[in-house]
């Protein structure tokens, strides 16, 4: 039996349909129409213990949805999760004395404290003994440079001081998970920095299992370990990071502003290079770097040529995300 | 109760806040005092006119809206908050974060949302409920004085319970405005003796949402009346236990709620 267990859940949502006219307004409050949208699909997957992992996919895929699920805020339609033996949406309660949440786009601050009362009030809600509280604080303190801000009230701090408090927070009581929702949405980035060191180092030092949903990149690569990629509330890709990268590379762009003397037009003899979109005197290549690497396809592209700017654009989480789900529906289809 | 330490925390922290914030406390007090003070004087004035209504004169009614106005003030500290956020916290999601807390969600959203703001409310219903007292010449036995007390807290029990029953559409259809103005506008029929209306709302507001509860039925044991009409008279001494039943009704009803709650993409 593995830590965290997802097994056939899914989540459907009724979206009532909004009708224009008075009539249909009127006619509405009896009836309504309705479709069911399904927020996420039949997912399955588990977790062991002490694992960092990486819950991505665009806006709407349904991450939020399988968070809220397995924090007990939502209950699944149909489907089993169990955490660490418990049932988040039955045990609500027993399962949060458990668990660390953060949302990035909320705060669980309040407005009108200092710091450092806040996390008293978190010490009683959770139930921390005293040692164990000023024990944590220090360490979070000290890693989180929380120093400068503990005694100010939180209204007075910035996005970034926020976030770091907040996360703090969510672990404060040692919680053997923690499900970190867009935690560096906003942040600049030293503070992003921060943040992805501290998790680390966290994860490292009490072996903490973390779950985190990102569109940064950056934050995957550099705290994960695994890679789980949901779109149109199915999963896409579940893996390592490594393996995942591999398949990231394959499509690279490389863009080119030539001179204004050159003559463009030319005929690509090197079929590993693909001409994506021209304007004006700008043209978009495509190459895999499996194939190709970057430097032949610049030396090959710019031979003879006058040019005076070369772009180089890495593939982005959200083309990959588009690429992968693509290439999942010709699955199906065939 | 391991968590009642937490709870009084939060009532400690609202009055830190008040020494902060005092001129927002003490307006809203002064605001609250004037506002109840000027509906007191409205009744006065009204039923001077008309002498009495029903067998009730001026003080009576009065003494039934100082009771009101007491047990809504009671009410209003634990619960208002609750009618007036749930709807925008489902809205914008502040909700999620009340149910990953290791607590009762409706004990913690009570202390967290609790308000000193009432202060005034009270103070005004007190200080009327002496002066009709005094006015009427009643002379107040142990057992009165004793009863007032199960009496104001109860009404504050019926009158949050309905607070509370008119957020909970709140989880399902998210907004709650109807039920909340219908709950608050059937309220004010017991402004005055509900003997004066007919007998089916006289039966609305005993049966099926008890503000008679409140003030109609337990002030005619304060002021010795007997004006009970379809009623039996032993209502007079029900309204602790009404106020249980109902504060449980309502809370049990919200905790099922929740289990409809949807939360909002974010």
């Amino acid at each position: 039996m593995s830590y965290i267990s997802v097994e056939n859940i899914s989540k459907e949502f009724k979206i009532y349909h909004r009708e224009k006219g008075f009539a249909n307004i009127v006619k509405s409050m009896f009836a309504r129409k309705y479709s069911i949208k399904k927020a996420v699909e039949n997912i399955n997957f588990s977790i062991d213990k002490g694992e960092l992992v990486g819950y991505v996919g665009p806006n709407g895929a349904g991450k939020s949805t399988t968070i809220k699920m397995l924090s007990g805020i939502l209950i699944p339609t149909s489907g089993k999760i169990t955490v660490d033996g418990r049932i988040p949406y039955e045990n609500r309660q027993e399962n949060a004395m458990h668990i660390g949440v953060v949302f990035g786009q909320r705060s669980q601050l309040f407005w009108d404290l200092p710091v450092e009362d806040t996390f008293d009030l978190y010490r009683k809600m959770y139930l921390v003994d005293k040692t164990k509280f000023k024990r944590n604080l220090e360490f979070y303190t000290d890693l989180l440079e929380m120093k400068d801000f503990i005694k100010m009230p939180v209204r007075q701090l910035s996005l970034g001081q926020k976030m770091r408090a907040n996360i703090a927070i969510a672990l404060l009581h040692d919680p053997e998970i923690v499900y970190l929702d867009e935690p560096t949405i906003g942040l600049d980035v030293l503070a992003k920095e921060n943040i992805r060191k501290f998790i680390q180092e966290v994860n490292k030092e009490k072996k903490t299992t973390v779950i985190l949903t990102t569109h940064d990149m950056d934050d995957i690569e550099q705290i994960c370990n695994r890679l789980i990629m949901i779109d149109k509330g199915q999963i896409i890709y579940d893996g390592k990071i490594s393996d995942f990268k591999k398949r990231a590379e394959g499509e690279n762009v490389l863009i080119v502003e030539y001179g204004d003397t050159d003559p463009v037009d030319f005929i690509l003899t090197d079929t590993r290079i693909k001409l994506l979109q021209e304007e004006g005197k700008r043209k978009w290549f495509k190459y895999c770097k499996t194939e190709i690497n970057t430097a032949e396809v610049i030396s090959f592209v710019t031979k003879d040529r006058q040019v005076q700017d070369i772009l180089l654009k890495e593939p982005e989480i959200e083309d990959i995300v588009k690429k992968m789900y693509r290439a999942q529906q010709v699955e199906v289809v065939s | 109760m391991r968590y009642l330490s937490l709870y009084l925390e939060f009532y400690k922290i609202k009055l830190k806040g008040i020494v902060e914030y005092r001129s927002s406390f003490f307006l809203t007090s002064i605001s609250k005092f004037v506002n109840y003070l000027a509906h007191f004087i409205t009744i006065w004035i009204m039923i001077n006119a008309f002498e009495t209504m029903g067998s009730w004169n001026a003080y009576e009614i009065m003494m039934l809206f100082s009771l009101q106005t007491a047990s809504y003030a009671i009410a209003g500290s634990f619960t208002y908050h609750i009618t007036t956020y749930l709807s925008n916290w489902i809205k914008d999601g502040t909700f999620d974060e009340v149910l990953t807390k290791p607590l009762n969600p409706f004990l913690y959203l009570a202390s967290r949302l609790f308000s000193w703001g009432y202060f005034g409310t009270m103070t005004i219903a007190l200080v009327v409920m002496i002066y009709c007292f005094v006015k009427l010449n009643i002379t107040l036995s142990f057992i009165k004085v004793l009863f007032i007390i199960p009496v104001i807290i109860g009404g504050g029990l019926i009158t949050g319970a309905m607070m509370i029953f008119a957020s909970i559409p709140a989880f399902w259809i998210v907004e709650n405005n109807f039920v909340a103005n219908l709950i608050f506008t059937v309220k004010d029929i017991t402004d005055y003796p509900i003997t004066i209306f007919s007998k089916g709302l006289q039966i609305l507001v005993t049966l099926i949402i008890p503000y008679a509860f409140v003030n109609f039925f337990p002030a005619q044991f304060f002021l010795d009346k007997n004006d009970f009409s379809i009623f039996h008279p032993a209502f007079q001494f029900l309204t602790p236990v009404i106020g249980v039943i109902m504060f449980y009704l309502a809370y049990k009803l919200w905790m099922f709620g929740i289990s409809h709650y949807k939360s909002t993409g974010s």
